[in-house]
């Protein structure tokens, strides 16, 4: 079942254009990984998703209703985003830090405090983040790490059915990116909820995305199951770089290994 | 659901409301010292009160002379009660608009001084009286159109096409506030040389030239800007950590600028028609707050506009009362106080 839909998105910076008529679905309980060059556009089209840049042709259905006409709250409720973390310059703690994620669900846009659930809700997701025992700690005193975690934690705290993840992985060392993915994978199996991972790492889309959804230019070159997309005729002309791609020995899945001149020539 | 878990919860929700309950004593705590302040600034002054009849007199609200002469009685509720509330009504517009620009910003030395608002103000202030002195009215407003101008101004300027960073929010204020001081000084230059010495007074911050008949509207824009502020705490919470987090989390981030906006250079102007720029008041107040009580803004709001009341009218009796019966400018001594202040507050570790 399709929870988002992009229809024919174009957004274009003035005159240039940084994505050109996409189309896009994000299914209930499938993790959809976009990929692509520097510059393809990949975050522009994520950030269209949830409607904080608006489409000069198109539209974002959200279980087929435009989100141009939903309240951000209601929206904020429905799509959730994983970015890069902004630079905090005041102390919070991260209890405070992944309350911030019911505020869309407060019967009080202003003031109110949370209630019972929220708080409930904070605690369930800081124990699958592994992050219960800091809960009373600065986000200025947590590692990189333990921060982008802290990020998750919020947006998992939603409870939004779509998740958009902008590259969530990019701060972490091997076992966390796997062990994100992994929380992602669970609250789709479990919530049946849709993600979207935009990543630079194509084997880890390769081991944990049912779709991959390939981008060069602002235009969506391919869109289908990894072992589709990620072949090594599309790799080379989408990243004009020679790939080599063959099957990870314990899952199946593609392997994507970049070959460089300099490796023959020295 | 696991038993670690659960105990981890019942922890999490225990802890927040420890910290709830705190913040919220405090808060009242605070309010008890602001009413104590009210009661005894009333009471010292160059003009010796006999002490229990005043208190007494206070407390019955006027309605009982409680054996003061008509002069005591006068100068009681005439001159001394309402320089002490607008003090409290100053200090708390100072430090909640600079509690909020903080939030919005996203910058710890966001302050209506340092931003130049108080010195768009202030020219709006001078303009009013050069050009429109027969209506009292027309300071606090042309005031309000001053702070916001230059809120706008300050804004674009520091949000150039890098975004906007802290250095270039600061940068941008100290340009505009230059601008505006050599405004102020060309506005100085069309007055006459007997009112220029009173107003080099007021541009330093002073509560004693100050035109009782605004009074009740400077009180009354206080009291409800700063709810109005404090409804929008969980939104400014959010804006602190970023406006794109702010936006995905749900909060309508260009209404609550503006309202912010607004909010904020009304109690700017008022305040500033009415004492002119009293500095750091902005500044060293919320700071202190969020140190003692956390950044959280359902609390630190309210306390930020408890605590610059409270400032400003010790700041103001001392002003009156240390070289009595001459009066030194509020603004030189919460800058004498602040500055001092400020600079630990940077220090520490």
């Amino acid at each position: 079942m399709i929870l988002l839909e992009a229809h024919d998105i174009t957004i274009k910076y003035g005159e240039r254009v940084a994505v050109g008529h996409a189309n896009l679905k994000l299914k209930r309980g499938e993790i959809t990984a976009l990929v692509g060059p520097n510059g393809a556009g990949k975050s522009t089209l994520l950030r269209s998703l949830n409607g904080q840049l608006r489409p000069s042709t198109g539209e974002v259905r959200l279980e087929d209703q435009a989100i141009a006409n939903l309240s951000r709250r209601s929206l904020a409720r429905k799509i959730t985003v994983v970015a890069q973390e902004a630079e905090l310059r005041f102390p919070v703690t991260v209890l405070e830090f992944v309350l911030g994620g019911r505020f869309a669900w407060s019967s009080n846009a202003g003031w109110g405090w949370e209630n019972e659930h929220d708080l409930q809700i904070a605690g369930a997701v800081l124990q699958q983040t592994e992050l219960a025992e800091l809960s009373g700690r600065l986000m200025s005193e947590l590692s990189g790490g333990e921060r982008q975690r802290a990020v998750l934690a919020r947006a998992l705290a939603t409870e939004a059915p779509v998740l958009l993840l902008d590259e969530p992985t990019a701060n972490l060392d091997m076992s966390h990116q796997a062990t994100l993915l992994s929380l992602v994978r669970e609250r789709c199996d479990e919530h049946e909820s849709a993600a979207l991972v935009v990543t630079h790492d194509l084997n880890l889309a390769a081991q944990f995305a049912d779709v991959v959804v390939l981008m060069k230019s602002g235009k969506i070159i391919r869109t289908g199951s990894p072992v589709d997309v990620l072949t090594t005729q599309l790799l080379k002309e989408v990243f004009a770089v020679d790939v080599l791609v063959d099957a990870h020995p314990m899952s199946g899945v593609p392997r994507i290994t970049a070959v460089h001149e300099t490796h023959s020539r020295y | 659901m696991t038993d670690t878990s659960q105990t981890v919860m019942v922890a999490n929700a225990q802890q927040h409301r420890v910290t709830l309950k705190k913040t919220l004593s405090a808060c009242l705590l605070l309010a008890v010292a602001l009413l104590v302040a009210v009661l005894v600034a009333s009471l010292l002054g160059s003009e010796r009160l006999p002490f229990s009849s005043s208190l007494c007199s206070l407390v019955s609200l006027g309605q009982n002379q409680c054996g003061l002469s008509a002069d005591q009685f006068d100068i009681l509720f005439q001159i001394r009660l309402p320089r002490v509330l607008l003090a409290a009504a100053v200090g708390g517009s100072l430090a909640i608009a600079g509690a909020s620009y903080q939030a919005l910003l996203r910058n710890p030395l966001a302050e209506p001084y340092l931003l130049g608002v108080s010195n768009g103000a202030a020219v709006g202030t001078m303009l009013a009286l050069v050009f429109f002195g027969r209506f009292a009215w027309s300071r606090p407003l042309m005031a309000f159109v001053g702070a916001l101008l230059a809120t706008l101004v300050v804004y674009r300027l520091a949000r150039g096409k890098a975004g906007a960073t802290p250095e270039r929010l600061i940068l941008s204020g100290v340009i505009v506030t230059t601008f505006l001081s050599s405004a102020i000084v060309f506005v100085t230059t069309l007055m006459d040389a007997t009112r220029i010495r009173s107003f080099t007074f007021w541009l330093l911050g002073d509560l004693s030239g100050a035109s009782r008949g605004l009074l009740p509207l400077t009180l009354g824009i206080t009291f409800l800007a700063t709810i109005a502020l404090t409804l929008n705490a969980r939104s400014l919470n959010l804006l602190m950590l970023g406006e794109r987090d702010a936006f995905d989390l749900g909060v309508e981030v260009a209404r609550v600028r503006i309202l912010v906006f607004v909010l904020a250079s009304l109690l700017v102007g008022s305040a500033v028609a009415a004492s002119g720029s009293v500095g750091y008041v902005g500044l060293v107040v919320p700071h202190l707050t969020r140190l003692s009580l956390g950044s959280d803004n359902r609390i630190s709001l309210p306390a930020a506009a408890l605590g610059g009341a409270l400032f400003v009218i010790v700041a103001d009796t001392i002003a009156r009362t240390v070289i009595a019966p001459r009066e030194l400018p509020v603004g030189a001594i919460t800058a004498l106080i602040g500055a001092p202040l400020f600079i630990y507050l940077l220090k520490r570790p």
